[in-house]
Protein backbone atom coordinates (compact mmCIF):
# COMPACT_ATOMS: atom_id res chain seq x y z
CA UNK A 1 0.00 0.00 0.00
CA UNK A 2 2.72 2.45 1.29
CA UNK A 3 6.51 1.81 0.03
CA UNK A 4 9.24 4.65 0.86
CA UNK A 5 12.85 3.49 0.42
CA UNK A 6 15.99 5.48 1.15
CA UNK A 7 13.77 8.73 1.64
CA UNK A 8 15.59 12.03 2.40
CA UNK A 9 14.72 15.37 2.72
CA UNK A 10 15.24 18.43 4.73
CA UNK A 11 14.09 22.18 4.99
CA UNK A 12 17.24 23.69 5.04
CA UNK A 13 21.26 22.53 3.48
CA UNK A 14 21.41 20.54 6.62
CA UNK A 15 20.34 16.89 6.54
CA UNK A 16 16.79 15.90 8.37
CA UNK A 17 14.89 12.99 7.31
CA UNK A 18 17.56 10.55 6.18
CA UNK A 19 17.79 6.74 4.73
CA UNK A 20 14.08 6.52 5.47
CA UNK A 21 12.98 3.07 4.28
CA UNK A 22 9.62 0.85 5.45
CA UNK A 23 6.88 -0.12 3.73
CA UNK A 24 3.08 -0.51 5.03
CA UNK A 25 0.77 -3.45 4.25
CA UNK A 26 -2.74 -2.90 3.25
CA UNK A 27 -5.43 -2.70 6.12
CA UNK A 28 -2.66 -1.85 8.97
CA UNK A 29 -2.64 0.85 11.28
CA UNK A 30 0.99 2.36 11.23
CA UNK A 31 2.51 4.56 13.80
CA UNK A 32 5.19 7.47 14.10
CA UNK A 33 6.11 7.47 17.25
CA UNK A 34 8.56 10.18 18.40
CA UNK A 35 8.95 13.43 20.00
CA UNK A 36 7.74 16.60 18.73
CA UNK A 37 10.69 18.13 15.84
CA UNK A 38 11.75 14.30 15.19
CA UNK A 39 9.63 14.56 11.92
CA UNK A 40 6.64 13.01 11.92
CA UNK A 41 4.66 15.64 10.71
CA UNK A 42 7.01 16.13 7.61
CA UNK A 43 7.16 12.39 7.19
CA UNK A 44 3.39 12.84 6.79
CA UNK A 45 4.12 15.83 4.85
CA UNK A 46 5.95 13.80 1.99
CA UNK A 47 3.50 10.86 2.47
CA UNK A 48 0.54 13.05 1.50
CA UNK A 49 2.38 15.04 -1.83
CA UNK A 50 2.36 18.44 0.15
CA UNK A 51 6.47 17.95 -0.16
CA UNK A 52 8.00 16.76 -3.01
CA UNK A 53 11.42 17.91 -2.98
CA UNK A 54 12.88 14.95 -1.95
CA UNK A 55 15.35 12.24 -2.46
CA UNK A 56 14.33 8.67 -2.62
CA UNK A 57 11.51 6.64 -3.58
CA UNK A 58 7.62 7.32 -2.18
CA UNK A 59 4.45 5.43 -3.16
CA UNK A 60 1.25 5.64 -1.41
CA UNK A 61 -1.27 2.59 -3.43
CA UNK A 62 1.43 2.78 -6.59
CA UNK A 63 1.14 6.26 -6.75
CA UNK A 64 4.09 7.99 -6.79
CA UNK A 65 3.61 10.98 -4.69
CA UNK A 66 5.65 13.57 -6.56
CA UNK A 67 2.63 12.89 -9.16
CA UNK A 68 -0.23 13.16 -6.76
CA UNK A 69 -3.00 14.49 -8.41
CA UNK A 70 -6.54 15.17 -7.97
CA UNK A 71 -7.84 11.74 -8.54
CA UNK A 72 -4.82 10.91 -5.77
CA UNK A 73 -6.73 12.99 -3.17
CA UNK A 74 -9.58 11.30 -3.64
CA UNK A 75 -8.58 8.33 -2.44
CA UNK A 76 -6.56 9.69 1.29
CA UNK A 77 -7.91 11.61 4.06
CA UNK A 78 -5.60 13.55 5.93
CA UNK A 79 -6.76 15.01 9.23
CA UNK A 80 -3.84 17.52 10.29
CA UNK A 81 -2.46 18.64 14.04
CA UNK A 82 -4.76 21.39 13.86
CA UNK A 83 -7.90 22.62 12.64
CA UNK A 84 -8.52 23.96 9.33
CA UNK A 85 -11.80 25.30 9.09
CA UNK A 86 -13.93 28.58 8.37
CA UNK A 87 -14.36 30.11 11.88
CA UNK A 88 -17.24 32.23 10.13
CA UNK A 89 -19.16 29.23 8.92
CA UNK A 90 -21.21 26.80 11.07
CA UNK A 91 -19.82 22.98 11.57
CA UNK A 92 -22.17 21.75 8.77
CA UNK A 93 -21.53 24.36 6.41
CA UNK A 94 -17.79 23.42 6.84
CA UNK A 95 -18.73 19.99 6.22
CA UNK A 96 -20.54 20.76 3.39
CA UNK A 97 -18.19 22.57 1.33
CA UNK A 98 -14.75 20.47 1.94
CA UNK A 99 -17.65 17.27 0.79
CA UNK A 100 -18.09 19.54 -2.56
CA UNK A 101 -14.78 19.41 -3.70
CA UNK A 102 -15.02 15.84 -3.76
CA UNK A 103 -16.84 13.31 -6.29
CA UNK A 104 -18.64 11.39 -3.66
CA UNK A 105 -19.38 11.89 -0.32
CA UNK A 106 -20.74 9.85 3.24
CA UNK A 107 -23.50 11.02 4.76
CA UNK A 108 -22.68 14.53 6.81
CA UNK A 109 -25.21 14.07 9.29
CA UNK A 110 -24.24 10.83 9.97
CA UNK A 111 -20.27 11.52 10.73
CA UNK A 112 -21.66 14.44 13.25
CA UNK A 113 -23.77 12.32 14.76
CA UNK A 114 -20.47 10.24 15.03
CA UNK A 115 -18.76 12.56 16.72
CA UNK A 116 -21.60 13.86 18.93
CA UNK A 117 -21.92 17.22 17.54
CA UNK A 118 -25.51 16.56 16.02
CA UNK A 119 -26.68 19.78 18.84
CA UNK A 120 -23.85 22.23 17.64
CA UNK A 121 -23.61 21.35 13.84
CA UNK A 122 -25.21 24.70 12.94
CA UNK A 123 -23.25 26.62 15.26
CA UNK A 124 -20.87 28.57 13.71
CA UNK A 125 -16.68 27.41 13.97
CA UNK A 126 -15.70 30.22 16.48
CA UNK A 127 -18.14 29.18 19.13
CA UNK A 128 -16.58 25.68 19.38
CA UNK A 129 -14.32 24.44 22.44
CA UNK A 130 -10.92 23.16 21.10
CA UNK A 131 -12.17 19.76 21.24
CA UNK A 132 -15.40 20.03 19.29
CA UNK A 133 -12.46 21.78 16.26
CA UNK A 134 -11.06 18.46 16.69
CA UNK A 135 -13.52 16.38 16.28
CA UNK A 136 -15.12 17.97 13.72
CA UNK A 137 -11.65 18.37 11.43
CA UNK A 138 -11.22 14.58 12.32
CA UNK A 139 -14.69 13.65 10.48
CA UNK A 140 -13.33 16.03 7.67
CA UNK A 141 -10.81 13.77 6.83
CA UNK A 142 -13.26 10.85 6.69
CA UNK A 143 -15.94 12.70 4.67
CA UNK A 144 -14.96 11.28 1.11
CA UNK A 145 -14.91 7.42 2.37
CA UNK A 146 -10.65 7.14 1.73
CA UNK A 147 -8.96 4.07 1.65
CA UNK A 148 -5.99 5.73 3.03
CA UNK A 149 -6.28 8.01 6.49
CA UNK A 150 -3.51 9.93 7.82
CA UNK A 151 -4.13 11.36 11.06
CA UNK A 152 -2.27 13.42 13.01
CA UNK A 153 -2.35 13.61 17.13
CA UNK A 154 -6.26 12.59 16.48
CA UNK A 155 -7.12 12.59 20.62
CA UNK A 156 -4.50 15.45 21.05
CA UNK A 157 -6.68 17.92 23.19
CA UNK A 158 -9.68 15.73 23.87
CA UNK A 159 -10.85 14.73 26.85
CA UNK A 160 -10.78 10.75 27.67
CA UNK A 161 -14.15 10.00 26.89
CA UNK A 162 -14.11 11.71 23.35
CA UNK A 163 -10.50 10.33 22.80
CA UNK A 164 -12.33 7.43 23.18
CA UNK A 165 -14.72 7.62 20.99
CA UNK A 166 -12.40 8.77 18.22
CA UNK A 167 -9.66 5.92 18.55
CA UNK A 168 -13.50 3.49 18.45
CA UNK A 169 -14.03 5.39 15.08
CA UNK A 170 -10.13 4.66 14.39
CA UNK A 171 -11.01 1.03 14.80
CA UNK A 172 -13.93 1.07 12.78
CA UNK A 173 -12.31 2.59 9.74
CA UNK A 174 -9.67 0.02 10.21
CA UNK A 175 -12.47 -2.99 10.25
CA UNK A 176 -13.54 -1.57 7.03
CA UNK A 177 -10.33 -2.53 5.74
CA UNK A 178 -9.02 1.22 5.52
CA UNK A 179 -4.87 1.77 5.80
CA UNK A 180 -4.34 4.44 8.30
CA UNK A 181 -1.02 6.45 8.70
CA UNK A 182 -1.04 7.65 12.98
CA UNK A 183 1.11 10.24 13.30
CA UNK A 184 1.17 10.56 17.32
CA UNK A 185 3.67 11.46 20.34
CA UNK A 186 0.90 9.52 22.88
CA UNK A 187 2.62 6.00 23.51
CA UNK A 188 -1.03 5.06 24.97
CA UNK A 189 -2.85 5.42 21.56
CA UNK A 190 -0.08 3.92 19.60
CA UNK A 191 0.09 0.79 22.11
CA UNK A 192 -3.88 0.95 21.71
CA UNK A 193 -4.70 1.18 18.18
CA UNK A 194 -1.53 0.44 16.21
CA UNK A 195 -0.23 -3.01 14.30
CA UNK A 196 2.88 -0.95 14.02
CA UNK A 197 5.27 1.06 14.67
CA UNK A 198 7.96 3.38 13.93
CA UNK A 199 10.46 5.11 16.59
CA UNK A 200 11.27 8.58 15.02
CA UNK A 201 13.91 10.70 16.38
CA UNK A 202 15.88 13.25 14.28
CA UNK A 203 14.44 12.34 11.61
CA UNK A 204 15.46 8.61 11.39
CA UNK A 205 13.63 5.31 12.01
CA UNK A 206 15.21 3.79 14.98
CA UNK A 207 13.24 0.72 14.74
CA UNK A 208 9.99 -0.11 13.12
CA UNK A 209 8.30 -3.21 15.30
CA UNK A 210 4.71 -4.41 16.71
CA UNK A 211 3.85 -2.39 20.14
CA UNK A 212 3.80 -5.77 21.39
CA UNK A 213 7.15 -7.25 20.54
CA UNK A 214 8.92 -4.35 20.93
CA UNK A 215 7.60 -4.15 24.49
CA UNK A 216 8.74 -7.88 24.60
CA UNK A 217 11.58 -7.45 23.38
CA UNK A 218 12.63 -5.76 26.60
CA UNK A 219 12.64 -8.92 28.58
CA UNK A 220 9.61 -10.86 30.59
CA UNK A 221 7.30 -8.79 32.41
CA UNK A 222 7.98 -8.91 36.35
CA UNK A 223 5.23 -10.44 39.00
CA UNK A 224 5.18 -8.65 42.13
CA UNK A 225 2.96 -10.18 45.48
CA UNK A 226 2.55 -9.87 48.55
CA UNK A 227 2.19 -12.74 51.44
CA UNK A 228 1.43 -13.49 54.83
CA UNK A 229 4.47 -15.24 56.94
CA UNK A 230 4.24 -15.81 60.72
CA UNK A 231 1.90 -12.71 60.82
CA UNK A 232 3.92 -10.28 58.71
CA UNK A 233 3.38 -8.77 55.26
CA UNK A 234 6.16 -9.84 52.81
CA UNK A 235 7.07 -8.47 49.57
CA UNK A 236 8.92 -10.30 46.67
CA UNK A 237 8.92 -10.61 42.62
CA UNK A 238 9.60 -13.04 39.74
CA UNK A 239 10.18 -13.01 36.19
CA UNK A 240 6.68 -13.83 34.85
CA UNK A 241 8.38 -16.96 32.60
CA UNK A 242 9.94 -17.99 36.29
CA UNK A 243 6.68 -18.42 38.46
CA UNK A 244 6.50 -22.34 37.92
CA UNK A 245 10.24 -22.39 40.10
CA UNK A 246 9.37 -19.73 42.64
CA UNK A 247 8.98 -21.55 46.21
CA UNK A 248 8.09 -18.59 47.79
CA UNK A 249 4.92 -17.96 45.28
CA UNK A 250 4.21 -21.30 45.45
CA UNK A 251 3.74 -21.89 48.65
CA UNK A 252 1.88 -18.66 49.32
CA UNK A 253 -0.48 -20.17 46.55
CA UNK A 254 -0.73 -23.73 48.03
CA UNK A 255 -1.30 -21.84 51.37
CA UNK A 256 -3.47 -19.23 50.14
CA UNK A 257 -1.47 -17.21 51.91
CA UNK A 258 -1.10 -14.55 48.68
CA UNK A 259 -2.60 -10.91 49.64
CA UNK A 260 -1.44 -9.53 46.53
CA UNK A 261 -0.42 -9.94 43.18
CA UNK A 262 0.48 -7.37 40.45
CA UNK A 263 2.26 -7.94 36.86
CA UNK A 264 3.95 -4.61 35.39
CA UNK A 265 5.41 -4.79 31.98
CA UNK A 266 7.27 -1.94 30.51
CA UNK A 267 5.51 0.30 28.05
CA UNK A 268 5.87 1.67 24.97
CA UNK A 269 7.25 5.06 26.12
CA UNK A 270 9.95 2.58 28.46
CA UNK A 271 11.10 0.70 25.10
CA UNK A 272 11.07 4.40 23.03
CA UNK A 273 13.66 5.79 25.80
CA UNK A 274 15.52 2.67 26.04
CA UNK A 275 16.23 2.66 21.98
CA UNK A 276 16.48 6.39 21.46
CA UNK A 277 17.62 7.88 24.67
CA UNK A 278 14.45 10.17 24.31
CA UNK A 279 11.27 10.83 25.87
CA UNK A 280 7.94 10.49 23.90
CA UNK A 281 6.48 13.35 26.03
CA UNK B 1 -12.85 21.83 -12.49
CA UNK B 2 -15.87 21.44 -10.42
CA UNK B 3 -13.56 21.95 -7.46
CA UNK B 4 -12.35 24.94 -8.70
CA UNK B 5 -15.68 26.58 -9.45
CA UNK B 6 -16.67 25.32 -5.91
CA UNK B 7 -13.36 26.99 -4.30
CA UNK B 8 -13.78 30.30 -6.14
CA UNK B 9 -17.46 30.15 -4.36
CA UNK B 10 -15.95 29.95 -1.22
CA UNK B 11 -14.00 33.04 -1.83
CA UNK B 12 -16.84 34.86 -3.05
CA UNK B 13 -18.43 33.71 0.22
CA UNK B 14 -15.39 34.60 2.23
CA UNK B 15 -15.71 38.01 0.92
CA UNK B 16 -19.08 38.98 1.01
CA UNK B 17 -18.68 38.03 5.24
CA UNK B 18 -16.24 41.09 5.20
CA UNK B 19 -17.88 44.21 5.18
CA UNK B 20 -13.96 45.96 4.51
CA UNK B 21 -13.31 43.73 1.54
CA UNK B 22 -16.73 44.47 0.25
CA UNK B 23 -16.03 48.30 0.14
CA UNK B 24 -12.85 47.57 -1.40
CA UNK B 25 -14.50 46.05 -4.64
CA UNK B 26 -16.17 49.31 -4.78
CA UNK B 27 -13.22 51.44 -5.03
CA UNK B 28 -12.42 50.79 -8.69
CA UNK B 29 -16.00 52.40 -9.50
CA UNK B 30 -16.16 55.31 -6.72
CA UNK B 31 -12.52 56.57 -8.11
CA UNK B 32 -14.11 55.83 -11.92
CA UNK B 33 -16.80 58.66 -10.75
CA UNK B 34 -14.47 60.75 -9.49
CA UNK B 35 -11.83 60.74 -11.88
CA UNK B 36 -14.31 61.14 -15.37
CA UNK B 37 -16.15 64.23 -13.21
CA UNK B 38 -14.20 65.46 -10.42
CA UNK B 39 -11.12 65.65 -12.08
CA UNK B 40 -12.81 67.60 -14.77
CA UNK B 41 -14.15 69.88 -12.41
CA UNK B 42 -11.23 70.94 -10.38
CA UNK B 43 -9.54 71.28 -13.93
CA UNK B 44 -11.86 74.25 -14.74
CA UNK B 45 -11.53 75.72 -11.18
CA UNK B 46 -7.75 75.13 -11.29
CA UNK B 47 -6.99 76.63 -14.57
CA UNK B 48 -9.34 79.71 -13.99
CA UNK B 49 -7.38 80.45 -10.65
CA UNK B 50 -4.42 80.14 -12.31
CA UNK B 51 -5.18 81.45 -15.37
CA UNK B 52 -3.71 78.56 -17.66
CA UNK B 53 -5.07 76.67 -20.13
CA UNK B 54 -4.23 73.34 -18.93
CA UNK B 55 -3.00 71.95 -15.49
CA UNK B 56 -4.32 69.08 -14.85
CA UNK B 57 -5.63 67.75 -18.19
CA UNK B 58 -2.45 67.15 -19.80
CA UNK B 59 -2.21 64.18 -16.93
CA UNK B 60 -5.31 62.83 -18.10
CA UNK B 61 -3.62 59.46 -19.30
CA UNK B 62 -1.78 59.44 -15.88
CA UNK B 63 -5.30 58.85 -14.21
CA UNK B 64 -6.70 56.62 -17.11
CA UNK B 65 -3.55 54.50 -15.93
CA UNK B 66 -4.32 54.59 -12.37
CA UNK B 67 -7.31 53.51 -12.91
CA UNK B 68 -6.67 50.67 -14.99
CA UNK B 69 -4.02 49.89 -11.90
CA UNK B 70 -6.39 50.36 -9.08
CA UNK B 71 -8.93 48.08 -10.15
CA UNK B 72 -6.98 45.04 -10.31
CA UNK B 73 -5.12 46.01 -7.25
CA UNK B 74 -7.98 46.05 -5.23
CA UNK B 75 -9.38 42.65 -6.33
CA UNK B 76 -5.63 41.43 -5.56
CA UNK B 77 -5.66 43.00 -2.39
CA UNK B 78 -8.88 41.49 -1.74
CA UNK B 79 -8.02 38.34 -2.83
CA UNK B 80 -4.84 37.87 -0.76
CA UNK B 81 -6.65 39.03 2.64
CA UNK B 82 -9.08 35.87 2.06
CA UNK B 83 -5.52 34.04 1.55
CA UNK B 84 -4.19 35.32 4.59
CA UNK B 85 -6.78 34.33 6.37
CA UNK B 86 -6.85 30.92 5.04
CA UNK B 87 -3.05 30.24 5.55
CA UNK B 88 -3.50 31.56 9.40
CA UNK B 89 -6.36 28.94 9.86
CA UNK B 90 -4.06 26.53 8.53
CA UNK B 91 -7.17 26.15 5.52
CA UNK B 92 -5.03 26.73 2.21
CA UNK B 93 -3.02 23.30 4.03
CA UNK B 94 -6.01 21.00 3.77
CA UNK B 95 -7.33 22.24 0.71
CA UNK B 96 -3.77 21.52 -1.11
CA UNK B 97 -4.33 17.82 -0.57
CA UNK B 98 -8.39 17.65 -1.65
CA UNK B 99 -9.12 17.10 -5.10
CA UNK B 100 -8.55 20.97 -5.47
CA UNK B 101 -4.56 20.42 -5.49
CA UNK B 102 -2.50 23.36 -5.14
CA UNK B 103 -3.00 24.43 -8.45
CA UNK B 104 -6.15 24.44 -8.39
CA UNK B 105 -6.66 26.52 -5.21
CA UNK B 106 -3.97 29.35 -6.95
CA UNK B 107 -6.62 29.05 -10.15
CA UNK B 108 -9.77 30.12 -7.90
CA UNK B 109 -7.83 32.20 -6.20
CA UNK B 110 -5.39 34.30 -8.62
CA UNK B 111 -6.30 32.81 -11.59
CA UNK B 112 -10.07 33.45 -11.93
CA UNK B 113 -9.98 37.03 -9.63
CA UNK B 114 -7.04 38.27 -12.63
CA UNK B 115 -9.73 37.74 -14.86
CA UNK B 116 -12.73 39.36 -13.42
CA UNK B 117 -10.29 42.07 -12.23
CA UNK B 118 -9.47 42.30 -16.23
CA UNK B 119 -12.79 42.39 -17.21
CA UNK B 120 -13.66 44.72 -14.60
CA UNK B 121 -10.70 47.14 -16.13
CA UNK B 122 -12.06 46.75 -19.26
CA UNK B 123 -15.44 48.57 -17.77
CA UNK B 124 -13.94 50.94 -15.99
CA UNK B 125 -11.64 52.50 -18.22
CA UNK B 126 -13.78 52.28 -20.90
CA UNK B 127 -16.68 54.10 -18.76
CA UNK B 128 -14.70 56.34 -17.13
CA UNK B 129 -11.45 57.16 -19.05
CA UNK B 130 -10.66 60.96 -19.63
CA UNK B 131 -8.85 60.21 -22.74
CA UNK B 132 -9.18 57.98 -25.85
CA UNK B 133 -8.28 54.79 -25.94
CA UNK B 134 -8.09 52.48 -28.30
CA UNK B 135 -9.55 48.84 -27.76
CA UNK B 136 -6.25 47.52 -28.70
CA UNK B 137 -4.69 49.68 -26.21
CA UNK B 138 -7.23 49.14 -23.82
CA UNK B 139 -7.05 45.55 -23.77
CA UNK B 140 -3.04 45.92 -23.68
CA UNK B 141 -2.92 47.62 -20.41
CA UNK B 142 -5.56 46.18 -18.59
CA UNK B 143 -4.36 42.49 -19.33
CA UNK B 144 -1.05 44.59 -17.79
CA UNK B 145 -1.76 45.47 -15.21
CA UNK B 146 -3.92 42.43 -14.44
CA UNK B 147 -0.75 40.50 -14.73
CA UNK B 148 1.17 42.87 -12.72
CA UNK B 149 -1.34 41.97 -10.32
CA UNK B 150 -0.79 38.60 -9.79
CA UNK B 151 2.60 39.22 -8.42
CA UNK B 152 1.69 42.22 -6.37
CA UNK B 153 -0.90 39.07 -4.45
CA UNK B 154 2.05 36.78 -4.37
CA UNK B 155 4.01 39.19 -2.94
CA UNK B 156 1.89 40.43 -0.09
CA UNK B 157 0.89 37.12 0.55
CA UNK B 158 4.13 35.52 0.85
CA UNK B 159 5.57 38.70 3.28
CA UNK B 160 3.20 38.40 5.41
CA UNK B 161 1.95 36.17 8.16
CA UNK B 162 -1.64 37.30 8.71
CA UNK B 163 -4.21 39.98 7.80
CA UNK B 164 -3.07 42.58 9.89
CA UNK B 165 0.74 42.00 8.43
CA UNK B 166 -0.83 41.77 4.85
CA UNK B 167 -2.28 45.24 4.84
CA UNK B 168 1.22 46.75 5.66
CA UNK B 169 3.23 45.03 3.20
CA UNK B 170 -0.34 45.93 0.55
CA UNK B 171 0.67 49.78 1.85
CA UNK B 172 4.08 49.16 1.07
CA UNK B 173 3.50 47.52 -2.47
CA UNK B 174 1.60 50.48 -3.55
CA UNK B 175 4.96 51.42 -4.39
CA UNK B 176 4.58 49.55 -7.35
CA UNK B 177 2.13 52.67 -8.95
CA UNK B 178 5.22 54.79 -8.64
CA UNK B 179 6.24 53.77 -12.02
CA UNK B 180 2.91 55.23 -13.81
CA UNK B 181 3.93 58.65 -12.95
CA UNK B 182 7.75 58.91 -13.89
CA UNK B 183 7.47 58.74 -17.52
CA UNK B 184 5.38 61.81 -17.26
CA UNK B 185 8.04 64.00 -14.75
CA UNK B 186 10.98 62.61 -15.76
CA UNK B 187 12.52 62.54 -19.42
CA UNK B 188 16.00 61.37 -20.18
CA UNK B 189 17.65 58.80 -19.63
CA UNK B 190 17.17 59.53 -15.98
CA UNK B 191 13.74 57.92 -16.04
CA UNK B 192 15.70 54.57 -16.81
CA UNK B 193 16.29 53.86 -13.49
CA UNK B 194 12.11 52.98 -12.72
CA UNK B 195 13.12 50.11 -15.28
CA UNK B 196 12.29 47.70 -12.88
CA UNK B 197 8.91 48.50 -12.09
CA UNK B 198 6.49 47.08 -14.74
CA UNK B 199 4.35 50.15 -13.74
CA UNK B 200 6.80 52.39 -15.80
CA UNK B 201 6.69 50.58 -18.92
CA UNK B 202 3.05 50.34 -19.05
CA UNK B 203 3.12 54.14 -18.83
CA UNK B 204 5.61 54.06 -21.56
CA UNK B 205 3.88 51.68 -23.49
CA UNK B 206 0.66 54.25 -23.20
CA UNK B 207 2.66 57.01 -24.58
CA UNK B 208 4.93 55.91 -26.96
CA UNK B 209 3.57 52.87 -28.24
CA UNK B 210 6.67 51.20 -29.13
CA UNK B 211 7.93 47.47 -29.19
CA UNK B 212 10.46 47.60 -26.19
CA UNK B 213 8.19 48.74 -23.89
CA UNK B 214 6.19 46.12 -24.41
CA UNK B 215 8.91 43.28 -24.19
CA UNK B 216 10.39 44.92 -21.39
CA UNK B 217 7.16 45.21 -19.01
CA UNK B 218 6.62 41.45 -19.97
CA UNK B 219 10.17 40.56 -19.29
CA UNK B 220 9.69 42.70 -15.83
CA UNK B 221 6.60 41.53 -14.88
CA UNK B 222 7.66 37.47 -15.45
CA UNK B 223 10.68 38.29 -13.67
CA UNK B 224 9.07 39.70 -10.44
CA UNK B 225 6.55 36.65 -10.34
CA UNK B 226 9.41 34.46 -10.81
CA UNK B 227 11.02 36.20 -7.94
CA UNK B 228 7.99 35.95 -5.93
CA UNK B 229 7.04 32.47 -6.71
CA UNK B 230 10.03 30.27 -4.82
CA UNK B 231 8.37 32.33 -1.24
CA UNK B 232 5.14 32.12 -1.93
CA UNK B 233 5.48 27.98 -3.13
CA UNK B 234 7.39 27.66 0.06
CA UNK B 235 4.84 28.80 2.20
CA UNK B 236 1.73 27.02 0.65
CA UNK B 237 3.38 24.06 1.46
CA UNK B 238 3.89 25.24 4.94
Amino acid sequence: MIKVKDLAFSYTPKPFIENVTFEVNNGEIFGFLGPSGAGKSTLQKILTGVLRHYTGSVSVNGVNVKSANAAFYEMIGVDFEYPSLYEKLSGNENLIYFASLYKNHRDIDALIKSVGLQFDANKRVYEYSKGMKSRLNFIKALLHNPEILFLDEPTNGLDPSNALMMKDIIRLEKSKGKTIILTTHNMQDATELCDRVAFIVDGKIRTIGTPRNLIMSRGAAQITYSYIDESLEKFASVSIDSTAIDPSLLAAISCNKLSSIHSSEPSLNDIFIEITGRSLQ
Amino acid sequence: MKAILTSFRMLLKQLSKDGMLIVLMFVPILAGFFFRFGIPYLEGIITQAMAQTSVLSDYYLLFDLFLATITPYMFCFAVTMTMLDEYDKHIIGHLTITPLTKNGYIISRLGISTIISFLVSLLVVTFFSLTEWTLGKLICVCFLTSVLCIGVAMFIFTKSRNKVEGIAVAKLSGIVMLGLIVPFFLSGNVQFLFGLFPTFWIARLTIETDILSYVMVITVSVAWIMGVKIGFDRKMAQ
